[in-house]
């Protein structure tokens, strides 16, 4: 049972990986994000085939490091391209508009991955080494120890960030009132793009992570791990980052616990959709979201 | 201060804005100079908080100009014109609620890029506002109503603007309160030199103002300066309950 | 008929007529178009009609094939078979919808991506769920693919009329109201949650009559591809392409996505991967559309129309201003539209219609209305002044039903303090919203015909298929609605998109769909606000009319004092959520307080005159 506490636990640090950009966004920009899944497994795909066939122009393999890091920047060039020409002109439209979008440019991403990178599961070694470590009877591979470690050092990080600098304060101003924001010198547009790229960072970091954690990854693959991120983060409370947290770590215990339990397929599933759903109605604002949330 | 009253800083000409298909001002000319205060008075939905937003660029305009210190700024955004130096302490006073009232200042010093400068800011304001450094860790949305509108006109003074736009700072407030709002307005004029367009529907506005405008229907009908400001409170009265007869269309 | 309607006719005819030459191949393909378009209609009637997004839709559509097989596959005759896969398909929805009761937009898409998700890994996971092993013989009659071809155009047709229904009767209505106006919609007499509900099952029925021909096509189902959250997405990607609310944009849009990738690959030695290229083609379209289009192909469809119209007869265009209108010469049957059926209790003449007693109303700590005590006398205009946040509107919220009161406000001695909101235009009060609570994107006569709602006494899912005396009642609410429009002399105007009037146009309407419900009494919140002067008058003019030929009552809450002194028998003057002052316009506008109040404390703020 604690072994499995702790497993799940290491899998929701990657959901919260992903739920903390998409509370970001919402937090920004009041848009439920659909795509980050496919913003990082897309950034990981192409890490995964520069490693293998060499950077093009450049002829240079990356090493298992770097790869990580072509899929961060990837992810973040993705975001800031989707922000700058899909979710701009979508300011002040209805913001189920802005649902739709970000699934049309899940599915494209995906649809695309498909076609670049071919069906097979594409497996990746581990960027960060392949040491493991035993924690209460629960054997934990490295990426999960670092997808654990940097969802502590995100939050910690992101809390920093908003409180003590400039630029911090000015996100906090926009998501109070974006009007006010703007009447008192923010730059607006740059808050979101700001939101867009960070959320993109953050979803290529999980799926370098998730990808040899979950023993490889496949086009569409994302797609389940961005919605056990979404459940963490509609529990957790849509513009808390502390709430998407502790939201997708409960997620991701959840998940293990039920799993262990009970050998029907799909039970673990059922458990986390029951829990969104509850939460949804009993409390549409989340564990620890704000009413602007519900 | 020699051009005190003499250059214009704000200067609006055949200004027409809405909402959508809602048309609320029709060709507005009004004009602000250097070091005064004006008072834009009207009853409510006369298109005074309209005038104001279509003035700082967060209401886009379907006709006329917009003029700051000689630059025609109609289309730049918000952002600019605030850097440009206008401040607008918006209706309803616009309390980041969530926010203390420490970091409620040191947004409204945003566009102010010199640390040092904001810096003095601050200090100006607690030394203004001493029940703000008094509750400088509190969250402004537990502050009192008079005390938000204290905040909100300190916020809106930290970027040292050129032109101070408050929107119906006496809204909500007991006439005390009123009084000190008011007079804090007067002082802001005087000791920094600060150009001041209030909006508001208290007449008691018009004892503070150098000159004033009246809106009515998203029009200006009337206008006054100097020793005719007394009179216009009469006028005003009549404008507001109808003593001009029926409401025929002039 | 118009141009663009024969226009589109035969453009029907022909591409119909033109796929019946096609082989045995093209046409099961077709077949399989057809599923996908009729199960985006459905998703449509929800989307276009309640504004809520389902990405479980897919889901529905695997419900009713499943269904379908097993009851099939047991020896049911096809119709039953088919109904049931109906039958439980709306049940499904609606469970799928009960959440939208609690909460609505992204929540509610939140949770239908919960139910595809659970269909996913759960549902469809269970072999007597998917009825594995099951085959359901086709029936003799669609053995061939023409003839199944045919019973699938059948079954769209069905379809299409179901949708057209939807639209001309009281549920179609009352879904767009708790679209555009949910909070409010209550005030046309619709109840938001039963409606909501209804549109889940009407959604989920169209999507098991899909899913039931999906079975009749495959006879087994082995692969669940088909019902699948990607699924769901492409039927959303078909909507938006399509343009919701559009069935020739959506039906074409389902060709494009559905049928084309599979005739590319019918057509020997192409290098044209269509099958791979077309769906993520149809994603960069989904993005593409809602950004730069959000009216999809309809939109083009209908400008195309808009286009051929204005060519062919160029005095098609109305100017958008009410016309002059004289009751009595204009428009002599407006007189009959007060005469509504009411019980003799809500039609006695009383004094006094309207009696507020110490009412509170109270938001979240703030008290908006604290202890109103007034009167409205029959045949009266009384006229509702005050300062911003004086609490006007709050009070006709409380006399509407919107707002949590305590206190006692009887209308007729019948007492409304919790009394349900939506019975309110049933017992004669009509009201208007300060900022104009239509619905913009619909057209003037569907917004009369909204506020007409009480009057429509027919079951709304009964009136879908044409029973219960709605046709009648349609066609009696369309006559009224005629007359309402003919008083305001806005009958020109009766098609137009209401967002698209004018802003002292829309006020009209609004007050002419008040009107048409058939009120004794009518709440007018800021009728002339966003009016010239010239509109202000002229609309003066007509609330004496109103009074004087149709003999209503009106209160008016309105800050222009000046038309208040001209209209009002009474006035009432609120401040911080009191009364301060009542009495005739002449004494209320003279009162110190009423001046002091809309002036300002000049003495208070004396004391900070400048040196």
């Amino acid at each position: 049972m604690l072994a499995r506490i702790v497993t799940g636990l290491s899998a929701g640090a990657a959901y919260a990986l992903v739920a903390v950009g998409v509370v970001l966004i919402y937090k920004c920009t009041r848009v439920l994000s659909l795509a980050q899944g496919e913003i990082g497994a897309f950034g990981f795909f192409i890490g995964l085939r520069w490693a293998a066939r060499g950077i093009p122009g450049l002829g240079w393999h990356p090493g298992r490091f770097v790869t990580l890091c072509i899929a961060v920047m990837v992810g973040a060039l993705l975001g800031a391209a989707i922000e700058r020409i899909v979710i701009r002109p979508l300011v002040g439209r209805p913001p189920l508009d802005a649902l739709i979008a970000t699934l049309g440019i899940a599915l494209f991403l995906a649809l695309l991955e498909k076609e670049l990178f071919g069906t097979a599961t594409q497996f990746a070694p581990s960027p960060v080494g392949e040491w493991k470590v035993t924690v209460l009877g629960a054997t934990l591979v490295a990426p999960r120890i670092i997808a654990l470690g940097s969802a502590a050092a995100i939050a910690l990080a992101i809390y920093l960030f908003f409180s003590r600098t400039r630029f911090g304060l000015a996100v906090r101003a926009t998501t109070g009132d974006p009007t006010v924001a703007k009447l008192m010198g923010v730059r607006v547009n740059r808050v979101y793009r700001f939101a867009w790229v960070s959320a993109g960072v953050l979803a290529g970091l999980a799926a370098a992570l998730l990808g040899p954690a979950f023993g490889g990854l496949t086009p569409f693959a994302m797609t389940k791990f961005s919605l056990r991120a979404l459940a963490g983060a509609v529990i957790g409370g849509l513009d808390s980052i502390w709430g998407a947290i502790v939201g997708s770590l409960f997620v991701g215990v959840i998940e293990s616990v039920v799993g262990g339990q009970f050998a029907t397929a799909g039970s673990a599933e059922l458990a986390v959709l029951i829990l969104v759903i509850g939460t949804l109605v009993a409390r549409p604002r989340g564990l620890l979201g704000t009413e602007g949330a519900a | 201060m020699s051009d005190v009253g003499m250059k214009s800083l704000l200067d609006v000409e055949d200004l027409c804005a809405g909402y959508g298909s809602l048309p609320v001002l029709f060709n507005i000319d009004l004009d602000v100079r250097v070091g005064e205060v004006v008072a834009l008075m009207g009853s409510n939905g006369a298109g005074k908080t309209t005038t104001m937003r279509a003035i700082t660029g967060l209401l886009r305009t379907t006709r006329g100009r917009v003029r700051f210190a000689g630059t025609d700024i109609t289309k730049e955004p918000t952002e600019q014109r605030v850097a440009r130096g206008m401040s607008l302490v918006p209706e309803g006073r616009g309390m980041l609620r969530d926010l203390t009232v420490a970091e409620n200042l040191e947004i409204g010093g945003y566009a102010v890029r010199d640390r040092r400068a904001a810096a003095e800011a601050t200090e100006r304001a607690y030394a203004t506002f001493p029940i703000l450094a008094e509750r400088h860790n509190q969250k402004a949305g537990r502050l009192s109503g008079g005390q938000q509108q204290m905040l909100a006109i300190a916020r809106a003074l930290m970027s040292s603007p050129r032109l101070l736009l408050v929107d119906e700072a006496s809204l909500g407030l007991s006439p005390v309160m009123t009084k000190t709002v008011f007079d804090l307005i007067a002082d802001v004029r005087r000791t920094v030199g600060t150009a001041v367009l209030v909006v508001e529907q208290n007449a008691g506005a018009l004892d503070l103002a150098d000159r004033a405008f009246v809106l009515e229907k998203g029009q200006v009908v009337d206008r006054a300066e100097g020793a005719e400001m007394r009179a216009m409170q009469g006028r005003l009265r009549d404008a507001y309950l109808g003593r001009r007869g029926p409401d025929a269309p002039r | 008929m118009t141009a663009s309607r024969v226009a589109s006719t035969i453009a029907v005819i022909a591409v119909v007529g033109g796929s019946l030459s096609l082989g045995n191949v093209k046409l099961s393909i077709l077949v399989g178009v057809i599923v996908t378009a009729i199960a985006a209609l459905g998703l449509d009637v929800l989307v276009a009609r309640t504004g809520e997004l389902s990405l479980a839709h897919a889901a529905f559509l695997g419900v009713g094939a499943f269904t379908a097989i097993n009851v099939g596959s047991r020896g049911a005759p096809w119709p039953v078979a088919i109904l049931a896969a109906v039958a439980v398909t709306a049940a499904a929805a609606t469970i799928a919808g009960l959440p939208s009761l609690r909460i609505r937009g992204l929540q509610v898409a939140i949770t239908t991506l919960a139910f595809q998700e659970f269909a996913d890994v759960f549902l469809f996971s269970r072999s007597d769920v998917t009825a594995a092993g099951r085959a359901w013989a086709r029936p003799s009659f669609v053995r061939t693919d023409i003839r199944l071809y045919l019973f699938a155009l059948a079954l769209l047709a069905l379809v299409l009329v179901v949708r057209f229904r939807v639209g001309v009767t009281k549920a179609g209505r009352a879904f767009l109201a708790v679209r555009d106006v949910q909070d409010r919609a209550v005030s046309f007499g619709v109840e938001p949650g039963p409606s909501k509900l209804l549109a889940y099952a009407i959604s989920g029925a169209i999507v098991g009559l899909a899913g039931s021909l999906f079975a009749l096509k495959a006879s087994s189902i082995s692969a669940k591809d088909p019902f699948l959250l990607l699924e769901s997405l492409q039927l959303v990607a078909i909507l938006v392409v399509g343009g919701t609310g559009s069935p020739a944009g959506i039906l074409t849009a389902a060709v494009v996505v559905k049928g084309l990738p599979q005739f590319a690959s019918t057509i020997p030695f192409t290098h044209l991967h269509a099958d791979r290229i077309v769906p993520m083609a149809s994603a960069a379209l989904l993005v593409v559309a809602v950004v730069a289009a959000p009216d999809g192909i309809g939109g083009l469809y209908r400008a195309a129309g808009r286009l051929l119209d204005r060519w062919l007869d160029p005095r098609a265009r109305v100017r958008p201003e009410p016309r002059p209108r004289r009751v009595d010469r204009d428009a002599p049957g407006a007189a009959r539209l007060p005469s509504v059926q009411r019980p003799l209790s809500l039609r006695i003449p009383v004094p006094a219609l309207l009696e507020a007693r110490d009412v509170r109303v109270e938001y979240g700590g703030v008290t908006a209305l604290d202890g109103v005590s007034l009167e409205v006398r029959r045949g009266e205009i009384v006229g509702l002044i005050g300062a911003n946040g004086a609490g006007k509107s709050t009070f006709f919220n409380a006399v509407s039903g919107l707002a949590p009161v305590t206190g006692s406000i009887r209308y007729r001695g019948v007492e409304l303090v919790g009394r349900r909101a939506s019975s309110r235009s049933a017992l004669g009060t009509s009201r208007t919203f300060q900022d104009v609570g239509l619905l913009r994107p619909e057209s003037v006569v569907e917004n009369v015909l909204l506020a007409q709602t009480w009057l429509a006494r027919y079951a709304a899912g009964v009136g879908i298929l044409g029973m219960g005396g709605s046709v009648r009642t349609e066609g009696e609410l369309r006559r009224r609605a005629r007359l309402a429009l003919e008083l305001f002399g806005l009958d020109h105007l009766s098609g137009e998109r209401v967002g698209s009037l004018p802003y002292g146009t829309m006020r009209i309407v609004e007050i002419a769909s008040a009107v048409a419900a058939g009120p004794d009494l009518l709440l007018l919140d800021e009728a002339t606000a966003g009016l010239g002067p010239e509109e202000s008058h002229a609309l003066g003019d007509r609330f004496l009319a109103l009074r004087d030929e149709l003999d209503l009552t009106l209160v008016i809450v309105e800050h222009h004092v000046p038309l208040v002194a001209r209209v009002c028998d009474y006035v009432y003057c609120l401040e911080s959520g009191a009364l301060i002052a009542d009495g005739k316009p002449v004494d209320v506008t003279a009162d110190p307080r009423v001046v002091e109040s809309f002036l300002g404390r000049a003495d208070a703020a004396s004391g900070g005159s400048p040196p």
